[in-house]
């Protein structure tokens, strides 16, 4: 069995180490080059940030380890959270999706042995990256409390469990849903999937109520406030065994430390022998139902009756062709939709956030702030659509997938082919934006002049934003990727990101003076200076040809590449 | 109708294609026969326009595939040797998608369609999405679709792998009855009873270079190997080689 279990796993480890390998040419050192920068940059934040915060909570009398202990809490429930997650997403696609699956059933091992190589390998994906950004948490912690060697190990321990615990319980649910659900349905799991964890991230965010912690004035008594630092700290959860864990490690009471750690260890130890009889029963079941075609939940419209094309009939042939093709394409898959549903909860959050800042007590004037933060408004805004267009528009020419060869024969070039993809993206993600600055800008209430400018500005940045990612996803296309999602992962999609965080820092840096001059000329009743005039004319056309020039390079780029496939 | 001159494709670490030369008239059907890795589908990729050759030139009807490809590829239909699709489409919607972008009459489209669908065994899976269909079903589907906006050069890598012997059966059928409506068919396959038996002309290309081309009669004389059977004539000239 170990020898199975080893031979199953070797393809992978080979494909690892292979990709660790230099390769002759420049570009993968680039790649690794950039992939640190990104992680070392991520990583160093989140130290930073723990650090300060920690530092803060030591300067509060009395409630300082309270409070960090609290924080240690919401840490690893959040962890606990992401790694649920990815687990269960990593789960499906390792144990019932992947394309290898059916050549693997096919050799004389036991499915259990498969089972258990496939389950390991997806613990590994879906957990290396909470392991690696829990390190400078706890890293911050051992250093505001001074702690030896002993803390990190226990520390190491306590999420290495957790990773465990989180995956073992996201296999067993995986494979409880591919029993009950009918054969054929299991990707609609991933629907199920979406909307828990949007419900779950605004549950837990406000449960957590993190703003209000370090804020005693706001609870009616110390009674009440104490309580609520103690909400979520349930004893039979294994996220409180390991934060008491860690949290008496910090305090050097190793026996209540280790105690813990032991309970929690001996749970996954547990979970991981259930799941493995489990396995045994019930895996192969499951694997041998997702192999049938899933069944529509959408029956396709009439071919004769109203249809996509007859609501795009507006457009050319060409493009209706794609467009339709795009939307049909979307709305089947049902492993597209919870992105939308998690984008629809990032929005309500973001919007929600806009709707509470205590405005009123800043010491700053109302006014001023409300347009300085409108003005910041305007880059976040565009961030958040960084983010939807790494998600939807960076894989759409990847998304084309092995079917790319239809597209090369086509009577179609690839600039149009290119553009008609731009514009599918374009038009949605320009109307979501709009609203977002709008409806945010309206909560904050602005005046007439950063409202115009918030939705000029975005008006621009727009089709930058979704030229660039869709450029980038041509230059860097992966036609052969199982999930076109992960794309964004890629040295591409980083690429991506880095050049379009620097496009919206630059176009707010350019607009920023100008705006200031003007908003002060405004509100005390004078005029601009020569100076301050060309200054203004200069910024803002600079600012309108960088984003014209991002549209133009990544596409053209484009262009060039795919021709050259 | 198909003239490729000169053709090269230089992959830097192989010559897939060496200089290649060759003319098929309009309503012959052209068999391209060679070992595995002799060029056959990069020669195929290239003349679908898939992949730009590193030299020479792909005249199609008249039409050089570099300067207006275009234009070359509206009256070429193309078959890829493995059937991806888009899996999430219908059969029918499908070939919609594919009538929009060859920009076909769109009073007869549904006609056509229905004609072809019914043609190529299909119809009842008409309303399917794609995911279900079996790969012969898939491979079916993109040798109708290339016939949807009636193609005066049908270009066909493989057309017989995956299929049942009805369906092969029936892909002769419909190459000949194509090829006597003066449709020009240039299709390369491993199965060489079936390029006998279908093929005007025969071309053997190995490692990337033409050894020799003609009727079965033309190609036993080059290979000097008298009556013998087109699988013969192959492993001769290309163990000579």
């Amino acid at each position: 069995m170990r020898n199975d279990l080893l031979t199953l796993l070797r393809p992978r480890l080979l494909s690892v180490f292979k990709s660790l390998k230099p390769s002759k040419t420049g570009k993968s050192w680039a790649k690794v080059f950039i992939f640190s920068f990104i992680g070392l940059l991520f990583w160093s934040g989140s130290f930073f940030i723990f650090f300060r915060v920690l530092t803060y909570f030591q300067s509060v009398e009395d409630f300082g380890n309270i409070l960090a202990l609290k924080l240690l809490s919401m840490m690893m429930i959040i962890f606990f959270a992401l790694l649920i997650f990815s687990s269960i997403i990593n789960s499906l696609s390792q144990l019932y999706l992947s394309h290898d699956l059916p050549l693997l059933h096919s050799l004389p091992v036991s499915s259990k042995d498969i089972y258990l190589s496939r389950w390991f390998s997806g613990t590994l994906d879906s957990s290396w990256m909470v392991v690696a950004f829990s390190l400078p948490v706890f890293l911050s912690y051992g250093m505001i409390y001074s702690v030896g060697i002993g803390f990190y190990l226990v520390a190491f321990a306590a999420i290495i469990i957790l990773c465990l615990i989180a995956s073992s319980l996201s296999s067993a649910v995986v494979m409880a849903g591919t029993i009950i659900l009918p054969a054929g349905k299991i990707r609609t799991l991933f629907v199920i999937l979406g909307v828990a964890l949007a419900i779950l991230l605004v549950v837990v965010l406000r449960m957590i109520r993190p703003e209000q912690l370090v804020n005693p004035e706001t609870f009616a008594s110390v009674v009440i406030y104490m309580n609520s630092l103690q909400a979520l700290d349930e004893p039979w959860l294994p996220t409180t065994w390991l934060t008491d864990a860690v949290g008496s490690a910090l305090n050097g009471k190793w026996k209540h430390s280790f105690f813990n750690l032991a309970l929690a260890a001996s749970l996954s130890f547990t979970l991981i022998y259930i799941n493995q009889i489990l396995a045994g029963a019930f895996y192969f079941r499951g694997f041998s139902r997702a192999q049938t075609t899933a069944k529509r939940l959408f029956q396709p419209l009439n071919f004769r009756g109203r249809s996509w094309e007859g609501l795009l009939s507006f457009l050319s042939r060409p493009a209706r062709a794609f467009a339709v093709k795009e939307i049909r394409t979307f709305f089947r898959d049902s492993t597209q939709w919870p992105q939308l549903f998690l984008i629809s909860a990032l929005i309500i959050i973001y919007l929600y956030n806009f709707s509470v800042l205590p405005l009123d007590k800043s010491p700053v004037g109302t006014i001023y702030m409300q347009n300085v933060f409108s003005f910041l408004n305007m880059g976040l805004a565009a961030f958040v659509l960084s983010a939807i267009a790494a998600r939807f528009v960076y894989p759409a020419v990847s998304i084309e997938g092995e079917a790319f060869w239809i597209i090369k024969a086509a009577p179609v070039s690839v600039k149009t082919f290119l553009w008609i993809k731009f514009f599918i993206y374009y038009i949605p993600l320009l109307i979501l934006s709009e609203i977002l600055i709008v409806a945010s800008n309206i909560l904050l209430g602005v005046t007439p002049f950063i409202m115009v400018l918030s939705i000029v500005t975005i008006f621009f940045l727009v089709p930058s934003i979704v030229a660039l990612a869709l450029g980038m996803g041509a230059i860097y296309p992966d036609f052969k990727s199982e999930n076109p999602a992960m794309a964004v992962t890629s040295f591409g999609g980083l690429l991506f990101m880095l050049l379009s965080f620097g496009l919206i820092a630059l176009v707010i840096i350019l607009e920023a003076r100008p705006v200031y001059q003007l908003f002060m000329a405004d509100l005390h009743g004078r005029n601009l200076s020569v100076i301050q005039i060309y200054h203004t004319i200069f910024s803002f056309s600079a600012a309108f040809l960088l984003c014209a020039a991002s549209v133009y390079i990544p596409l053209r780029l484009a262009e060039k590449k795919l021709r050259r496939l | 109708m198909i003239d490729l001159i000169n053709l090269t494709k230089d992959f830097k670490t192989t010559l897939a294609i060496n200089n290649l030369t060759l003319r098929v008239r309009a309503g012959e059907i052209y068999g391209f026969i060679g070992p595995n890795g002799a060029g056959k589908t990069t020669t195929i990729r290239m003349m679908g326009g898939i992949i730009e050759p590193t030299s020479g030139s792909i005249i199609i009807g008249g039409i050089d595939m570099k300067k207006n490809p275009v234009a070359a590829k509206k009256i070429i239909g193309f078959v890829p040797d493995r059937p991806f699709l888009y899996e999430k489409l219908t059969g029918m919607e499908f070939l919609k998608f594919i009538s929009d972008l060859y920009e076909v009459e769109s009073s007869g489209m549904a006609r056509r369609a229905q004609e072809l669908l019914t043609r190529f065994g299909l119809w009842d899976w008409a309303h399917e999405i794609i995911e279900a269909y079996s790969h012969g079903m898939k491979q079916r589907l993109i040798i109708a679709a290339a016939l949807m906006h009636e193609p005066k050069v049908l270009v066909i890598d493989e057309p017989m792998v995956g299929l049942d012997p009805a369906a092969v059966r029936m892909v002769k059928d419909i190459l000949k009855d194509l090829a006597a409506q003066n449709v020009t068919v240039f299709v390369s396959t491993h199965t060489l009873s079936i390029a006998e038996d279908l093929c005007d002309t025969i071309g053997v290309i190995h490692k990337g270079t033409l050894l020799a081309q003609g009727t079965l009669a033309e190609l036993n004389s080059a290979a000097q190997t008298g009556q013998a059977r087109l699988e013969e004539v192959f492993l001769t000239l290309v163990q000579e080689m």
